[in-house]
């Protein structure tokens, strides 16, 4: 925190899965561990000083992966050494403000890739309970791979995400003379028993006043995607958590525009 | 200050037998906290009381869809300098589905016996309504809103801190009324501990509850602070609805203890 280190956990171990069980075990495999310190010994000299960053590294038999959470007033990003400097300029550049999203409906402006986690709560853990995909118009591809995932060796693997990408050909593109630009998500949530998205946005701007942070809630079905514009841009920062089960989802998504039916 | 745990958990989850187990030991200096597993762990714990309380939890709710069941059984050691002490638990969380309507219970198994009431009433609910003006809370109703209380407490009730058992330190839980609280909570050897509240109770000069009312008998999502959408049972009608509790009018006696934040003791309540 802000250049201290102020928690450090270090948390190893072995599921062995057998007819329909799991042992687990907090067993330890050295080659891992050191691993894992060889990663976190990699992405330490990129820390942001004046933040609140969460590093983590983990290595498993499918490899090894890492993170970094970095968390500046009330807005947080999930970056990685490769994209620090740029996620953390995006962190920066974003306020929040205290004027209330306007009670009219407006048409939405994701901006910075956001528009992938609104993809990964209406049409990701959609797949994930096994509804049908949403209608998109023929210009939006969206890739959504599931695959059996778990976050730790104490869990029960679930059919998740490993990837959110959307992507447009010749999209029409006509920006309405007002919308909301949505700069950054803290959040959201699928509702599978009545297929209801909820969106929580920690910075937009309306004519380029802040808005104060406001949570959009919708039915899925009731998404209308209006246009899109250029090539899909890498979101910071989605966790995605499901069963108490917490995983990075990489997500890529053009400029989309949208509105509420 | 130095805090070693070892503990063995068998979970059934949706299905699946997980058995853990592991041992960890949390260094606490100054601000800082580091944790890290020892090596040192107890023997597997058999399934058989998980897989019998499986059972048990859905012959009550029988023939509802259960969308998510954990039954755990966990036995823990613990060392924090020169106190020791061993902890057991038994817990489930259930989550039963009619529609579009999802009853929440998260309690001990022991305490079983609210089950098959929630199970019925959600089988016969009807469409969203406005709460009515005087209700009863269920205790598992009381339960789950109890921590959300503790920082805006409803008018004409207290929320007490009940003295027994022993913190994430080892040290006894006193009686207190509120902040500081006096005691910490430390859920895992990899948690930081929290000073807050444990076994929660709600205190009133009234006890003498009115039988006809209403009663809210389950909840049907999270808590939002003192606010909650739960399932209402009365004048032969099932429906759901969104409580807001501001003034309590009488607590029953003695409450049944809930896995709710530190724990919670839930009562039933009028209000």
């Amino acid at each position: 925190m802000r250049g201290r280190l102020v928690e450090s956990r270090l948390d190893h171990g072995q599921a062995l899965e057998d007819d329909g069980a799991i042992l687990a075990s907090d067993a330890r495999d050295d080659a891992l561990v050191t691993a894992c310190e060889r990663e976190l010994a990699r992405l330490r000299p990129a820390l942001p000083s004046a933040a609140r960053v969460r590093l983590v590294a983990e290595a498993s038999s499918e490899g090894i992966s890492s993170a970094m959470t970095v968390r500046v007033g009330g807005l947080s990003i999930v970056t990685t050494l490769e994209h620090v400097a740029d996620d953390v300029r995006l962190l920066t550049s974003c306020t929040t403000g205290v004027t209330p999203v306007p009670r009219r409906p407006l048409p939405l402006l994701w901006r910075n890739g956001s528009a992938a986690v609104l993809l990964h709560e209406a049409q990701g853990h959609a797949l994930e309970h096994g509804h049908a995909p949403l209608s998109l118009p023929e210009w939006l591809r969206v890739d959504i791979p599931l695959r059996m995932r778990r976050a730790t060796f104490r869990d029960v693997p679930l059919l998740r995400m490993t990837h959110v990408r959307a992507e447009q050909r010749h999209a029409p593109f006509a920006l309405p003379d007002e919308c909301i630009e949505v700069h950054l998500v803290e959040g959201g949530t699928y509702e599978p028993l009545t297929e209801t998205v909820t969106i929580r946005i920690a910075a937009a701007t309306l004519r380029g006043e802040a808005l104060a942070p406001f949570v959009m809630v919708a039915p899925r079905q009731a998404l209308r995607f209006l246009g899109a514009q250029g090539e899909p841009l890498r979101y910071p920062g989605v966790i995605c958590s499901r069963e108490g089960q917490e995983l990075i989802v990489e997500s890529h998504a053009p400029l989309l525009l949208t509105e509420l039916a | 200050m130095i805090y070693r745990k070892r503990g063995a958990v068998v979970r059934w989850e949706n299905g699946t037998i997980v058995r853990v187990v592991e041992s960890g030991l949390a260094v606490e200096e100054g601000e800082r906290f580091e944790c890290r597993p020892e090596g040192a762990a107890p023997g597997q714990l058999d399934p058989d009381s998980v897989l019998s309380a499986v059972e048990a939890i859905r012959e009550r709710v029988r023939p509802l869809l259960i969308e998510r069941l954990i039954v755990t059984h966990g036995r823990s050691e613990h060392e924090c300098e020169d106190r020791v002490w061993t902890e057991e638990t038994e817990r489930f969380h259930l989550s039963i589905v009619r529609g579009t309507n999802r009853a929440i219970v998260d309690s001990t198994t022991a305490r079983m016996d609210d089950l098959a009431p929630i199970a019925r009433a959600l089988a016969q609910a009807g469409e969203e309504r406005d709460p009515p003006r005087h209700l009863r809370l269920a205790p598992c109703v009381t339960a789950a809103l109890l921590p959300s209380l503790v920082n805006a407490p409803p008018a004409d009730a207290r929320l007490v801190q009940t003295a027994g058992g022993l913190d994430g330190y080892g040290h006894p839980v006193g009686e207190s009324t509120g902040a500081p609280w006096p005691n910490w909570y430390r859920p895992s050897y990899r948690s930081r501990p929290v000073r807050m509240p444990l076994n929660l109770r709600l205190e009133s000069h009234q006890t003498e509850l009115d039988p006809d009312l209403p009663l809210a008998l389950a909840l049907l999502g999270p808590v939002h602070g003192s606010s909650a959408r739960v399932l209402i049972a009365g004048a032969g009608s099932v429906y759901p609805a969104t409580i807001q509790v501001s003034r309590v009018a009488a607590v029953g006696g003695l409450g049944v203890w809930y896995p709710y934040g530190g724990g919670s003791f839930g009562a039933e309540m009028m209000f």
